[in-house]
């Protein structure tokens, strides 16, 4: 009986869905972000229903089965208009163009919540993702705690700091490509000191599609709500928006001379032609610029301002370029890598 | 009164603290975003939603902190609403040096968003963690000026007397800059807006990146309590707590204490967030001047 009112209650929350925006997404994503039934959460461990919107690249694949294991029961799977069969759990709904895919995804939680749909069991066995490769009393492979590389993921170790000299462990790891704050598709690999990155590579570029950079810039500027504002139609005309967005101070919290390309123009400027009306994007002279030259030694938030500040062809140059230097170098992202640094962060 | 009911009116009123924390927040952010109204029972439904989830583990998490972080976050904010006078030399936890174990719960706080940020074992989840306490530190040097600047018209570290000394004019008329530099503090300690440096969405939610079913929806609602606690302290130290006319002084705090809450979930909404760098030069070189000169200013105004 005591639960029975919670169930109700619980029922009538809005929808919490993680979307993973594949290459050829529906335009309207934006609707669903501003639909008052869902709620579309950051983490996978907050959701109760992963939506794959668009079809996915083979590629791609175990990425999204990982992600799919971090939802928390009872959990269910959509694939948005998508041509994909395979790979997913069996039991996943398909919606294609035509079907109203919030009543959809309504009728799927309420079916999850009642117990009349079971939820979905894991796609990959719960181990770890490599071998236990280790010597020494806690298998770290290296010497007393340092070193080594348990279950295939290296250890952190100390590295020079480019920024302060102060020593501190380094930490690489494959990011993406459905983390909430990286434009959809990217994945790279980081190697982290704190949140300050030391080296950047690119395991995946974007994907070819447009998402609204405005909105994400304000969410990562701690303005989520403003953010959803200038979602709605005829944000344009919303003239207490643009105010608002002025008060806020959101120009000037952005760092000046962050992420500045060889246009000459920053984060700065390209944050203020996205809020103009009508928004008015900078298309950056790139030239030869790499992820690395933009993105070591900013901290973590910086380089989301960073990245989310280039339209997407800007930003799949600047990967091209990145890997092509890369593979110059002789320092190919694939190569250093025989194992999977670190599966199971792909959130 | 005896303890159990003490302890069960402080229950009783930090969930009402939370709840109208919780409904004042959702309106808030649905009148910026321009959305229509909100039910009063969405906070209440979204939390029963995530009661009704699974509580997800990480690979080899610390299971004890991730426990202690959210149990210790309510706690301090139980502590915190216990310590504010409801009414002349009353209060559930009267000591002479209130505004000292004011200050440790703040201190605490830090280390239980750290513990929160490092139990699962994720790397998001310890940024937001390294980076919360990073600048938790400089934040805990200014609210200490400002709370010792309060206490010196009162000649005295209990909030009983801090409130008594306001009797004649509150100190956020008497030293203009305490309650404004107060507020950061109170949105760092409930990891809100411009300085939600753990939490934040640029990590996919922080140290809370990682917590599912009744995990996620404890630490918001520990957050809530702690806004509600600071909300209480804060209209005590400068706001004359209880103090007021025709009114009961009960009344008189609740009003207060709800003025505090709304501004804080405002600028929540409104103001925003630079990266951490930015952020601690403006503490380091700005902020703890401002405040280290609010402290002079105070001390020179009660030696006159």
């Amino acid at each position: 009986m005591g639960m029975s009112w919670i169930t109700r209650l619980a029922k009538q929350a809005p929808v919490p869905v993680f979307v993973a925006i594949v290459d050829d997404a529906p335009v309207d994503m934006a609707r669903l972000a501003l639909h008052p039934d869902l709620s579309l959460v950051d983490s996978p461990r907050a959701a109760a229903i992963l939506l794959v919107a668009g079809t996915l690249p083979d590629a791609l694949m175990p990425h999204l089965q990982r992600l799919h294991d971090q939802l928390p029961h009872p959990r269910a799977t959509v694939q948005w208009q998508s041509s994909r069969v395979g790979g997913l759990s069996d039991a996943s709904i398909s919606v294609s163009r035509d079907d109203d895919i919030v009543a959809a995804l309504k009728e799927i939680r309420d079916a999850l919540m009642s117990g009349a749909r079971q939820s979905e069991p894991d796609l990959l066995p719960d181990v770890p993702p490599n071998e236990w490769r280790g010597v020494g009393p806690h298998g770290q492979g290296g010497k007393g705690m340092m070193g080594g590389t348990p279950y295939g993921r290296p250890m952190a170790k100390r590295a020079e700091d480019i920024r302060d000299g102060l020593k501190l462990d380094a930490y690489t790891a494959d990011l993406g490509p459905f983390l909430p704050m990286f434009p959809p598709g990217l994945m790279l690999r980081l190697s982290l000191q704190g949140d300050v990155i030391q080296t950047v590579g690119v395991t995946h570029p974007p994907f070819d599609c447009d998402w609204d950079q405005g909105a994400a810039m304000l969410r990562l500027l701690g303005l989520p709500a403003l953010g959803e504002r200038s979602l709605r139609p005829k944000s344009q005309d919303d003239l207490a928006l643009t105010r608002l967005i002025r008060f806020s101070g959101c120009r000037r919290a952005i760092p000046p001379g962050l992420g500045r390309t060889r246009d000459g123009s920053d984060v700065r400027d390209r944050f203020a032609r996205l809020m103009a009306a009508p928004v008015d994007p900078i298309i950056p002279d790139i030239g030869e610029t790499t992820l690395g030259d933009l993105l070591v030694g900013c901290e973590w938030h910086e380089a989301m301002l960073v990245l989310n500040s280039f339209d997407s062809g800007s930003l799949r140059r600047l990967c091209a370029y990145t890997s092509a230097r890369d593979k110059q170098s002789g320092t190919d992202t694939q190569e250093h890598g025989a194992h999977d640094p670190h599966a199971g962060h792909t959130t | 009164m005896s303890l159990a009911v003490e302890i069960a009116a402080l229950i009783a009123a930090l969930t009402a603290g939370i709840l109208i924390a919780a409904i004042l927040d959702e309106g808030c952010r649905a009148w910026v975003a321009g959305r229509g109204r909100v039910s009063p029972l969405a906070p209440l439904r979204v939390a029963a939603a995530h009661l009704l989830r699974q509580r997800l583990s990480t690979e080899a998490p610390d299971r004890m902190t991730w426990f202690l972080a959210i149990a210790g976050y309510l706690a301090l904010a139980a502590t915190g609403l216990a310590l504010v006078p409801i009414g002349p030399n009353t209060a559930l936890l009267g000591l002479n040096s209130g505004v000292v174990l004011w200050g440790a719960c703040e201190a605490l706080v830090v280390v239980v968003v750290f513990l929160h940020g490092w139990s699962p074992n994720a790397p998001l989840a310890l940024i937001g963690a390294y980076r919360y306490v990073a600048i938790g530190l400089p934040i805990m040097l200014l609210s200490m000026f400002v709370l010792i600047a309060a206490a010196l018209p009162a000649r005295s570290l209990d909030l009983r007397e801090i409130v008594t000394s306001q009797a004649g004019l509150w100190n956020v008329i008497r030293q203009p800059l305490g309650l404004p530099l107060f507020l950061f503090l109170g949105l760092s300690l409930t990891l809100r807006g411009p300085f939600d440096y753990a939490d934040s969405s640029d990590l996919a939610g922080g140290t809370s990146s990682e917590d599912s079913g009744a995990n996620r929806a404890g630490w918001q609602i520990a957050r809530l309590a702690m806004l509600t606690g600071f909300s209480a302290v804060a209209a005590s130290a400068f706001l004359g707590g209880y103090l007021g006319p025709v009114l009961p002084g009960l009344i008189w705090l609740i009003l207060k204490t709800l003025v505090v809450m709304v501004v804080i979930i405002a600028l929540t909404h409104l103001l925003a967030r630079m990266p951490a760098a930015r952020m601690l030069t403006l503490i380091w070189t700005v902020l703890l001047p401002l405040s280290f000169a609010h402290l002079l200013w105070a001390g020179l105004e009660a030696l006159s």
